[in-house]
């Protein structure tokens, strides 16, 4: 039985892309057969981020137009040996692909792997509708601020709207020393607002960045604290269920029990 | 000079097809018809198009003919050609010569650090582990079935070359 998870933010900027990635590669570290579809058509990111931009001849749209086989399409990763990634286009925009044809390709990679994860654009136009459109489950991710809390209920509200109940929550880059001084929203503020299950808690990391640009993955990075969170949210994705991690990394204790790895 | 020089203004026709943003430019051509001794007839292509700016992601040329950019070629943007491609600047986006299954055709760049390069049939990309671009002026073309990428030797002729 087959999965198909949209991760949507509204807003941009939050860490769609990334979550995407380090899902996607978690997932296919434990054995999974999985595929990431870059859904945001004329400016994809994914390829970037996973480092197989270089590997693209034929993408979404020529899937979707007929221009080749669904097969010649999908991009194998160069690290992870069941992990895909469909490319969008760059050179076409959102209206080169309809909600029916994102369904039936959806259904279509759904034969096939265990995982379909789908990496949608920023807004929620037409982009936003063709994303998820084939999608059963949704993941809102969100950063602490207002604006993105915010954009993050309208989408829930849109995705409620569309018969996707109860989308999980990543809330991404979150600075707990920050939180502690009152300076940033906390969990359990974001909680209150949003009203939907936590997936998962992603601390801000510059390792994230340093993986991002050379083309890799943090979720297989032992002790990076992201690398962490995103492969305690694999595991809740499959339905093991993972304490929250302490985000406490403050003082000597802290250190300590990070260092001995009792997180 | 030649004698008798006669210039035609015509229409661009739709044998451009061009992205739109570069549609929307001017779409008047001068179109030279030059008499000209005949040792020099053969020596000129009129079948080349100039696109006088960087092509940046998402944008992309489709020509049935040469392209010559004067400008880079950013990660992103594609240039189709069924002829030759030459960027007077950095070439890192993707690039497909001889389109239409041409296999002496070639990419000359000043730099150049595609992110594919595509000749006739052909598909190849950089390895993974290559972190310095060139220094020099290369010419990408088919040789003995593979693509292979050299210096351009500006004492080559680009006659013989391309």
């Amino acid at each position: 039985m087959s999965e198909i998870i949209v991760v949507t933010s509204g807003k941009g900027g939050v860490g769609k892309t990334t979550t995407t990635a380090n899902l996607g590669a978690g997932l296919a570290s434990l054995g999974h057969k999985v595929v990431l579809v870059d859904a945001d058509i004329g400016l994809r990111n994914l390829d970037v981020v996973l480092g197989l931009e270089n590997r693209i001849v034929y993408d979404l749209t020529d899937v979707t137009e007929g221009h080749c086989r669904l097969r010649q399409a999908l991009i194998k990763d160069k690290r992870y040996e069941g992990l895909f990634l469909l490319p969008a286009a760059q050179t076409k925009d959102k209206t080169a692909v309809s909600p029916e044809q994102m369904k039936k390709l959806c259904a279509d990679l759904a034969q096939e792997f265990e995982y379909v994860i789908i990496d949608c654009p920023a807004g929620i136009e037409q982009g936003f509708r063709n994303a998820i459109a084939g999608a059963q489950k949704a993941i809102v991710v969100t950063t602490p601020e207002v604006a993105a809390v915010r954009d993050a209920d309208r989408v829930i509200g849109l995705l409620e709207a569309a018969e996707l109940r109860n989308p999980a929550l990543i809330i991404n880059r979150i600075r707990p020393k920050m939180v502690r001084h009152g300076d940033m929203m906390g969990i359990e503020d974001i909680i209150d607002i949003l009203a939907v299950d936590l997936l998962g808690v992603v601390p801000e990391d510059e390792m994230v960045v340093i993986s991002t640009n050379r083309g890799e993955t943090v979720v297989s990075d032992e002790r990076s604290r992201s690398g962490q969170a995103y492969r305690n949210i694999v595991r809740r994705i499959k339905g093991e269920a993972v304490p929250m991690m302490s985000l406490d990394d403050s003082g000597f204790l802290g250190r300590l029990r990070r260092i001995i790895g009792l997180k | 000079m030649f004698c008798g020089e006669q210039i035609i203004r015509c229409i661009c026709g739709e044998r451009l097809a061009l992205a739109p943003e570069i549609k929307n430019g001017p779409r008047e051509l001068w179109v030279r018809k030059v008499r000209r001794p005949k040792e020099i007839e053969e020596m000129i292509d009129d079948n080349t198009i100039l696109v006088r700016r960087t092509l940046r992601s998402g944008q992309k040329i489709h020509f049935d003919g040469n392209v010559v950019v004067v400008g880079d070629v950013n990660p992103g943007a594609e240039i189709v050609a069924s002829g030759h491609v030459i960027v007077l600047g950095t070439l890192r986006g993707v690039v497909h010569a001889g389109a239409s299954g041409d296999e002496q055709a070639a990419v000359l760049a000043f730099r150049l650090q595609p992110t594919q390069l595509r000749i006739a049939n052909h598909i190849t990309r950089p390895p993974d582990d290559e972190l310095t671009g060139p220094e020099q002026p290369e010419i990408a073309r088919i040789k003995e079935n593979m693509v292979t990428i050299e210096v351009f030797q500006s004492s080559d002729r680009l006659g013989n070359l391309i």
